[in-house]
């Protein structure tokens, strides 16, 4: 098992080498000037000029690809093109209130969708499989930012009962946190029911027909017993492969709910990089969403070798 | 809704000369037992985050009291209650905090709040802010600033000449040189509390040069570095030193207990970075912000018709420009300029793109809402295909000529196009349209390179106000401007230009204005179709909130209502 999870660790690590060169190039390869991106078009070319001498943009291509790599092996990332901050100081903050909210989205999402592929599943094809199927496809195919939108403008502005932006004033305690944050979770957690309940459906069906739940059900064991320690072991597994794929997902793919309630999470410092081309900002927040990918998915792993030995075998070798 | 009243008298210190006579402090007295006069306008800064979109027709019965453009009241709140946090949804600043390099909506409503200029926002012109008096020689080519006495930076030290005659060669330095007026080693300390300025030529707009409406002017420590931030290095001379700044969430602010102009009646101020219209709206709806420094009239509905919101709209020189290339191509010849400017309805594109809350423009940048606008120099142009197509023929295109449209995709400037498309097409005009997005736009369709040239034959970009109008004449329509996409090069315009400029007396500069008018109207180096209106919104649990015409918000007299 430490040699599968030392394996992993060390393939990612050519993984996060390889996703920083392609932004690299492709910083390289788009169009327009940073520094006319970031100080505008109407500015003097002398102060372009000097943005460009202090951010080192004259350098030669291999130059800045090398600084580019020794500033992340040292963690010394630079300075925001967009702010004159350092771009850790940029994006930590952001970095916490994302997670914030996917914690809250994920933890109001997961034991519903659960619950519901369960039950789904327990009758199948009947009226509340059925139900249960078609929410969850009309959920999760209805953007977030738009569920988002419906949720603010109904619960937020018209009723008042949560706050219709996601504006949290400083020194506000944790658990009135949860006024400002239920909105925009409500909006991921919709969309995440339909995924999570139908793979927990498919799962779940797929270990009720194998032959261990039917041995298990003829060796006399109450059908409790047989979900508890037979069928649900074996269905989470895919579930928790979407989950932690979608954790990834929250952390770094929804700016359309950060923009709808106004709440500087990662993904809108991310998509602020990308159009004020603040490479330096850039570079890091992909790093940190592969490490997200990366370490959500090594994770679901274990989770899954945990409860299934034979997964745990098959690691070991 | 309640309109706000607004007396729209002319309080304006002569920009010629500052000084705070008796006759204006005895009507500013009066003016502050009135309601609260919110004059202000509201710009899209030039060539960035233009989120003001006014696009489409939205019903706009709530309305609004229309301003006086340019500056707003500096007097004190009346009758509020002390103390207390105002909130205020702003744009997310597009680039760092620095004094000198800011260029965008969001920067200068966050930066304005500490460092202050030599002037401020005054009635309809400006007034005294960190200079108390200013004059100029004979012919406009020294002006003599006297500083406000007993200013202390935020660190506690003093505001003195040193620190003017430091920012101004920073300027200087770095190649803004305050719209090309001065040069370095013009600016020098007659004394701890004179500066003297020598122009490069004559120019009696220098004051509003050196402005809040100029916000790369403000004053910074003689210490300062060029390039160094507000956040990087907290200070200034403001109302509200800076406690925290988080780029993509907001600033907080609190009172400058030693601020030259009082105690601030609110104890601090938060400010909420916005990157999307909506989202902002919706916050100014439901209470999470107690202000807005912009809408538009599209999507805007709710806040026109929220009993809850002062509404204010101002009158502003924000235009786009829609530039003809006068060197080569289908352009070359006026005739067609004039083809084109005849084919199109103004009034139907303002009521179209604005429900209205625009003014139609004449195709020159001395717009009507300067003191100095000739109105007898010019008729408004007006729509007349007949003679439109007339035109054409004589400039040898009496099958109608096709040309490629450039817009910039910002705004309303994609339907203006569309617009514009159709209408000339009545005339003759076959135009395809290219709308690219602002991250490209600016590098290949205009000034390609710098100074302006490669610009394309045909596009629209778009220009915000100014309180003067030096900045577009300078700039965009003087020969061998930076920003003169046109490549037009008129020699008696530069003149009349030299002209207005030098012209202390106001019917000097009317009749210097009045040349200009002509020139640009017949010659017509760009179509500008219109001028429009910005609109802010404030909750009535405040009052004395003000805004400028880029866009700050100040709450230096603001208090609970």
């Amino acid at each position: 098992m430490t040699k599968y999870i030392v394996k992993r660790v060390l393939l990612s690590l050519v993984t996060l080498w390889l996703l920083v060169t392609i932004v690299f190039l492709m910083s390289w390869a788009l169009p327009s000037d940073p520094a006319r991106a970031i100080l505008g078009p109407f500015a003097d070319e002398k102060l372009v000029e000097d943005f460009r001498e202090t951010f080192g943009l004259n350098d030669g291509f291999l130059e800045q690809y090398f600084r580019l790599l020794k500033g992340l092996v040292t963690f010394d990332f630079g300075l925001s093109y967009g702010t004159k901050q350092p771009v850790w100081d940029v994006l930590a903050p952001t970095l916490w209130r994302t997670a914030k909210l996917a914690t809250l989205a994920m933890i109001i999402t997961t034991p519903i969708s659960i619950f519901a592929g369960l039950i789904a599943a327990k009758f199948r094809d009947r009226r509340l499989d059925r139900g249960i199927v078609l929410t969850g496809l009309a959920t999760s195919s209805i953007p977030e930012f738009v569920t988002g939108t419906l949720l603010a403008v109904v619960f937020g502005v018209k009723l008042g009962w949560f706050k219709a932006v996601a504006i949290i004033p400083e020194g506000t305690p944790p658990l009135e946190q949860l006024n400002y944050l239920f909105l925009p979770a409500m909006a991921l957690a919709i969309v995440y029911f339909g995924y999570i309940a139908r793979m927990m459906r498919a799962g779940t069906i797929q270990a009720m027909d194998s032959d261990y739940t039917r041995t298990a059900a003829m060796k006399g064991l109450s059908s409790s017993q047989v979900m508890r320690k037979h069928v649900l072991r074996n269905a989470m597994a895919p579930t928790i492969t979407v989950m932690s794929v979608q954790i990834g997902y929250l952390v770094s793919g929804i700016v359309g709910v950060e923009v709808v309630f106004n709440y500087p999470g990662f993904s809108q410092a991310l998509l602020i990089a990308v159009k004020q081309k603040d490479l330096p900002v850039l570079q890091v927040a992909v790093i940190i969403s592969a490490l997200v990918y990366m370490v959500a998915t090594l994770t679901a792993d274990l989770i899954i070798a945990w409860l299934n030995p034979r997964i745990r075998l098959e690691m070991g070798n | 809704m309640e309109h706000m009243d607004t007396e729209g008298e002319g309080l304006a210190i002569s920009p010629l000369q500052g000084s705070l006579s008796r006759r204006t402090l005895v009507k500013r007295a009066a003016v502050a037992g009135l309601a609260v006069p919110m004059v202000g306008s509201f710009i899209a800064s030039c060539g960035s985050d233009d989120e003001t979109s006014t696009t489409g027709g939205g019903d706009t019965t709530g309305g609004s009291e229309t301003t006086a453009a340019g500056g707003s009241e500096t007097t004190a709140a009346s009758g509020g209650t002390e103390g207390g946090t105002i909130k205020v949804g702003t744009f997310k600043p597009a680039g760092p905090l620095d004094p000198i390099a800011q260029a965008d909506l969001g920067t200068y409503n966050v930066v304005s709040q500490s460092f202050e200029c030599l002037l401020g926002p005054e009635g309809d012109g400006v007034g005294p802010a960190l200079a108390t008096e200013w004059v100029a020689n004979e012919d406009s080519t020294e002006w003599t600033f006297t500083l406000r006495e007993g200013v202390k930076w935020h660190d506690g030290t003093d505001f003195t000449a040193d620190d003017v005659v430091a920012t101004f060669e920073r300027i200087v330095a770095v190649g803004d040189s305050i719209g090309g007026s001065i040069s370095a080693g013009a600016t020098t300390a007659v004394d701890p509390l004179t500066v003297k300025v020598v122009m490069n030529g004559p120019n009696a707009s220098f004051p509003y040069l050196v402005s809040l409406f100029n916000p790369q002017t403000a004053i910074t420590p003689a210490a300062y570095e060029a390039g160094t931030t507000l956040d990087g290095s907290p200070n200034g001379t403001g109302p509200w030193k800076l406690e925290s700044y988080d780029p993509n969430a907001g600033a907080k602010f609190v009172r400058n207990e030693d601020w030259w102009g009082g105690k601030t009646p609110l104890d601090a101020l938060e400010m909420i970075f916005f990157t999307d219209q909506a989202s902002e709206n919706t916050a100014q709806s439901s209470g999470a912000t107690d202000v807005i420094q912009s809408f538009a009239v599209v999507g805007g509905d709710a806040l026109l018709a929220d009993e809850n919101q002062n509404v204010v709209d101002v009158q502003a020189a924000t235009h786009r420009e829609v530039w003809f290339g006068c060197d080569e191509g289908n352009f070359t010849d006026v005739k067609v300029r004039q083809a084109m400017a005849l084919s199109i309805n103004r009034d139907e594109i303002v009521e179209t793109l604005f429900s209205g809350k625009a003014s139609v423009a004449n195709d020159h940048v001395m717009f009507d809402l300067y003191p100095f606008h000739d109105p007898d120099a010019v008729e408004q142009r007006a729509q007349d295909i007949e003679q439109a197509k007339a035109l054409l023929a004589e400039a040898g295109f009496a099958d109608g000529l096709s040309t490629t449209l450039n817009a910039v995709d910002l705004g309303e400037v994609p339907q203006l196009a569309e617009l514009i498309q159709s209408m000339a097409k009545e005339a003759g005009f076959d135009i395809t349209l290219n709308v690219e997005s602002t991250d490209t736009f600016y590098g290949t369709q205009w000034c390609v390179t710098y100074p302006c040239a490669g610009s394309a034959e045909f596009g629209i970009v778009d220009y915000g106000h100014r309180p003067v109008p030096d900045v577009y004449l300078l700039k965009a329509f003087k020969g061998g401007g930076d920003w003169n996409s046109s490549q037009y090069a008129s020699a008696d315009l530069d003149a009349a230009i030299v002209e207005y400029q030098s012209s202390a007396e106001e019917d000097a500069r009317k009749v210097a204005s009045g040349k200009i008018q002509t020139i640009m109207w017949n010659d017509v180096p760009a179509m500008i179709p219109y001028r429009y209106n910005g609109l802010a919104a404030y909750s009535k649990k405040f009052t004395g909130v003000q805004f400028t015409a880029l866009g700050h918000t100040i709450v230096s007299a603001a208090s609970q209502a």
